[in-house]
């Protein structure tokens, strides 16, 4: 017998296992790809083919961006994982339905390239990369990404219904036939969470504790208390479920550990929660999901199970709850009162800030004044309106505040009137309008005015806003076309504002 | 007694290769080569020289110390060499070579019969030491000395282990299937030496036959059992074995012994019964020959000292049309891989597996980075964190390893077994294992 065997003639040597299961990464992440298709599908009924556009702009976006990076900087090309087309999927089911395709384009950018490309790619981002993108559109494209539509019009999201105190029609949150992100099908979120579950994707402890505290929360501190049909509302829209089974889950940005997940949905839920009653978007859980996953690193540091032969016996009366995550819930509800304490602190610098927002359109439309300071006769005026609409022929026109103007010598120029008519399409149009002292008009600013984009938020619009100007009534102004409503309403305050200025002006 | 324990994976099973095959007794035709190390321990010293005439059940090796295990020739004949030769592994080993003559004539006094019963406890811990009995699983440790614990009175279990979790093994089910009644006797046999103990032969519930088998032969040995267990990898690894059994689990340093237990390999037992009862050492043992590349997959007794080349010939070689990519000594969890069949085999060989295809290539072209996606965490039967081990150990944070309780890591193979990302998780550990060890032994250098 040889000693030495050729070379070629040896066999393949390695350490073991030498079986290795099916699972593969691809798989993990078709999985997550399947698991969103119930949503996705009742989303793009619901919504029409454009939303299908949305979700296809951000998968193909936040593919290609992967792909483009890889090439440039010479990495493995790393696209066939799937993990991209996740992202971009769980991003598209986030954003409205009628957003412009730059949206989803540039929100998968960024997403891939800073929140995962520059970290080092799939399993080294810090923060999810679909929802930490939604918080960048959020901020960028404000407009854009509050704008919730429903068969082109644009409608309130149930939310933002239920803040207004109206009902909700549960069945419709369901079915996702309400306004909302693409993704807002309670049942399709429900079914695809079942799915995952079933195949391992997700597990129980993150998607348990999140939604567990958070109804905890909101049933303390919301509005109804633990009124059943009032929390199902609250947990089946906003994202929550959304937020719950797919974001808080993503593996990369959660805690490993059986015990940490079980921390890591406690501090979702509750800052969930504490956005929701306290803060002032309807985002709470984008933002609370995204901060919990700066938290994580910590909890893996903090939450190691030891192996079992170190457990402590139970029957020997050992805590069940580890003494980290009592630490751990602590610090996050001292972190959440630590922030709502914080809100109520700003809240009147908030409020200041938007008065010095009036105050910049009060000089906007009164341009020759240096300086504001109350009028007691118009105040006197005002207070005698007692809030109810002015006058029987200007519709709803209700006159909020009037305001004199003066030159830095402490003459009176004119006057700045605000004025809300509730007669809009969408809701309530408020503005400033500026008066000379005779009553003519010096110029009209919007401060609040959310009609429907592209035909009555061309009110705002220079155009039809310069036609006030150097008039002392509205017979010269024409109506913005496609937008009669909104014009209508604008002008009958504006006469409203001219009528009570003219019967109530300080001599 | 619970019935599995927690954690674990399903590899694929692939049992059906060879289960129903009857044991064929392989008469080899080549050299024999005994190695001289096949245990845990020190290597045997050996006790002929070249020329000497040897016959099959002579010692040719003899015990070197307390924990060591004698060899005897498997073959008659003439000692052709006594030097290195290559191991499974692929190191040099002192070896006895034996020019086999293929009469396999018997040595003197091998073989008479002997009444157990009549046996005091010394005379049997004796005979298993003369026997060269080592854990037959594939541990390898020698027997006689698992069988002296410090407290044998604080013995409450002894174990036969007939789980034979690894995918194509299945010749200690054939060997429960055909031979029941020695296993049941080389338990009576244990049992004697700690009669405060309760026997229990624990077997996977996917050996149905076996399992009948097994309790109609320990229905007539009293304190005898039969314990079904789930089907489940690493269900025949000793600390999972022991937490079914006790519900205790072991620390790193703890013997069986120390919560009450003696853990044994059914083959183990059943030579333990032949070296009593028939004065029998062990020369020869089961060894199943299976996997996708073996033409027809086989469960043989093979006479130690084969060369695995005469195991692969014997099952008709490897299948047409296929190209044989790695071979393994034992199965695809635990086994190891063979650059060259020309050596030979081992007591604790319990298995010659052949693959067309390389599954740890394929999983090398499949590796993505880590998603932490925790299915290591909740795969291993320890209870550790291979996920937080694994980054630690790739930073060579050593101290956080160990704090971990990296060390713990029995290289099982659950964790690599279901990772999704591919990464090779039981390396790692068994070489940073290896890594702290030799900076614990180096006085840290």
């Amino acid at each position: 017998m040889a000693a030495f065997t050729k070379r070629e003639t040896l066999l393949n040597i390695s350490t073991g296992p030498h079986a290795r299961g099916p699972l593969t990464t691809r798989m993990v992440m078709l999985d997550v790809v399947i698991s969103l298709l119930p949503a996705t599908i009742l989303g793009v009924l619901n919504f029409g083919w454009y939303s299908a556009l949305v979700v296809l702009t951000a998968v193909l976006s936040a593919v290609l961006t992967e792909a483009v990076f890889c090439w440039a900087v010479k990495k493995k090309q790393t696209v066939g994982d799937l993990s991209a087309v996740v992202t971009g999927l769980m991003l598209s089911l986030c954003l409205p339905a009628e957003v412009p395709l730059y949206v989803p384009f540039l929100g998968s950018l960024f997403a891939i390239l800073f929140v995962k490309c520059f970290f080092g790619g799939l399993g080294k981002n810090i923060m999810n990369p679909a929802l930490t993108a939604r918080c960048f559109l959020l901020i960028a494209f404000g407009n854009a990404m509050t704008n919730y539509t429903l068969d082109g019009v644009t409608t309130a999201t149930p939310l933002a219904m239920l803040a207004n105190g109206q009902a909700v029609d549960l069945y419709r949150v369901f079915a996702g036939t309400t306004s909302g992100v693409i993704g807002c099908s309670a049942l399709g979120l429900i079914a695809g969470a079942v799915y995952l579950l079933i195949v391992g994707g997700i597990t129980w402890e993150i998607p348990a504790a999140t939604i567990l505290s958070y109804t905890v929360f909101i049933g303390l501190f919301g509005a109804k208390g633990f009124e059943p049909e009032y929390l199902a509302v609250q947990l089946c829209t906003g994202g929550v479920l959304m937020g719950a089974f797919f974001m808080a889950t993503d593996p990369v940005t959660c805690p490993t550990t059986s015990p940490g997940q079980l921390v890591y949905g406690v501090v979702v839920g509750l800052l969930s929660g504490l956005f929701r009653v306290k803060g002032t978007t309807q985002d709470s859980v984008s933002y609370a999901i995204i901060m919990s996953n700066l938290v994580v690193p910590f909890i893996d540091m903090v939450m190691v199970p030891k192996p079992y032969a170190y457990r402590a016996q139970r029957e020997k009366g050992a805590r069940i709850i580890p003494k980290a995550a009592l630490t751990l819930c602590a610090i996050g509800l001292v972190a959440g009162l630590a922030l709502s304490g914080i809100y109520t602190l700003t809240k009147d610098t908030i409020y200041e800030q938007q008065l010095a927002a009036s105050a910049a359109s009060y000089r906007e439309v009164l341009p020759d004044a240096q300086d504001f300071a109350p009028d007691e006769g118009l105040d006197a005026a005002i207070a005698a309106l007692n809030g109810e609409p002015y006058g029987e022929s200007y519709g709803r026109s209700i006159i909020n505040q009037a305001i004199a103007g003066k030159k830095a010598s402490g003459a009176t120029v004119g006057y700045v009137l605000s004025v809300t008519s509730k007669d809009g399409f969408e809701g309530d149009i408020t503005f400033s309008l500026g008066l000379t002292r005779d009553g003519t008009i010096t110029g009209i600013a919007f401060t609040e005015l959310n009609e429907t984009p592209g035909k009555g938020s061309l009110c705002g619009e220079p155009a039809f806003t310069d036609q006030f100007k150097g008039v002392s009534d509205t017979s010269p102004v024409n109506a913005v076309s496609g937008a009669t409503v909104s014009s209508v309403a604008i002008m009958n305050a504006v006469d409203a504002a001219l009528d009570f200025f003219a019967a109530n002006a300080p001599q | 007694m619970k019935t599995t324990f927690r954690g674990g994976v399903h590899p694929k099973e692939c049992k059906e290769l060879a289960r129903d095959v009857p044991f064929e007794t392989l008469l080899p035709t080549g050299e024999i080569v005994l190695l001289l190390a096949q245990h845990i321990g020190k290597p045997a010293a050996p006790v002929v020289q070249k020329g000497d005439e040897v016959k099959m059940g002579q010692l040719v090796g003899k015990a070197d110390g307390f924990v060591s295990a004698n060899i005897y020739a498997s073959c008659s004949g003439k000692v052709k060499a006594v030097e290195p030769r290559r191991n499974v592994a692929g190191k040099m080993v002192n070896a006895v070579v034996i020019d086999n003559d293929g009469q396999f004539t018997l040595a003197e006094g091998v073989g008479v019969e002997r009444n157990p019963e009549a046996m005091s406890r010394q005379e049997i811990l004796d005979a298993v030491g003369w026997a060269g009995i080592v854990g037959l699983g594939g541990a390898g440790f020698p027997t006689q000395v698992k069988l002296m614990p410090r407290e044998p009175e604080k013995i409450e279990y002894i174990i036969a282990n007939g789980a034979e979790c690894e995918p194509y093994i299945c010749c200690d089910d054939q060997l429960m299937r055909t031979y029941p009644e020695e296993i049941a006797g080389g338990m009576k046999i244990l049992l004697r030496l700690f009669p405060t103990a309760k026997g229990i032969v624990l077997i996977e519930e996917n050996k149905p036959e076996a399992i009948a088998a097994m309790r109609q032969a320990c229905e007539k040995v009293e304190n005898l059992s039969v314990l079904p267990v789930k089907t489940k990898y690493p269900q025949g690894g000793e600390r999972s074995i022991i937490t079914v059994v006790t519900g205790k689990h072991l620390r790193l340093g703890m013997l069986p012994a120390d919560v009450g237990c003696i853990v044994d390999n059914v083959s183990t037992v059943r030579a333990i019964y032949r070296a009593v009862r028939w004065t029998e050492p062990l020369y020869e043992r089961a060894v199943t020959v299976s996997g996708e590349a073996v033409k027809h997959p086989k469960n043989l007794i093979v006479k130690l000292g084969t060369s695995f080349q005469e195991l692969l010939d014997c099952a008709g070689g490897i299948k047409e049309g296929v190209t044989l990519k790695k071979a393994l000594y034992g199965g695809p969890m635990m086994g190891g891989a063979f650059a060259d069949l020309n050596c030979p085999t081992m007591k604790n060989n319990n298995a010659l597996t052949l693959f067309a295809e390389d599954a740890v290539e394929k999983a090398f072209s499949q590796m993505t980075a880590c998603l932490k996606c925790g299915r290591c965490n909740r795969t291993c039967p320890l209870g550790l964190q291979p996920q937080m081990m694994a980054a630690a150990a790739e930073r060579r944070d050593y101290e956080y390893y160990e704090k971990l309780y990296g060390l713990e890591c029995v290289s099982c193979g659950s964790c690599t077994y279901g990772c999704p990302a591919k990464r090779p998780l039981m390396q790692l550990f068994t070489q940073t294992k290896a890594e702290i060890m030799a900076i614990r032994k180096g006085g840290g250098k």
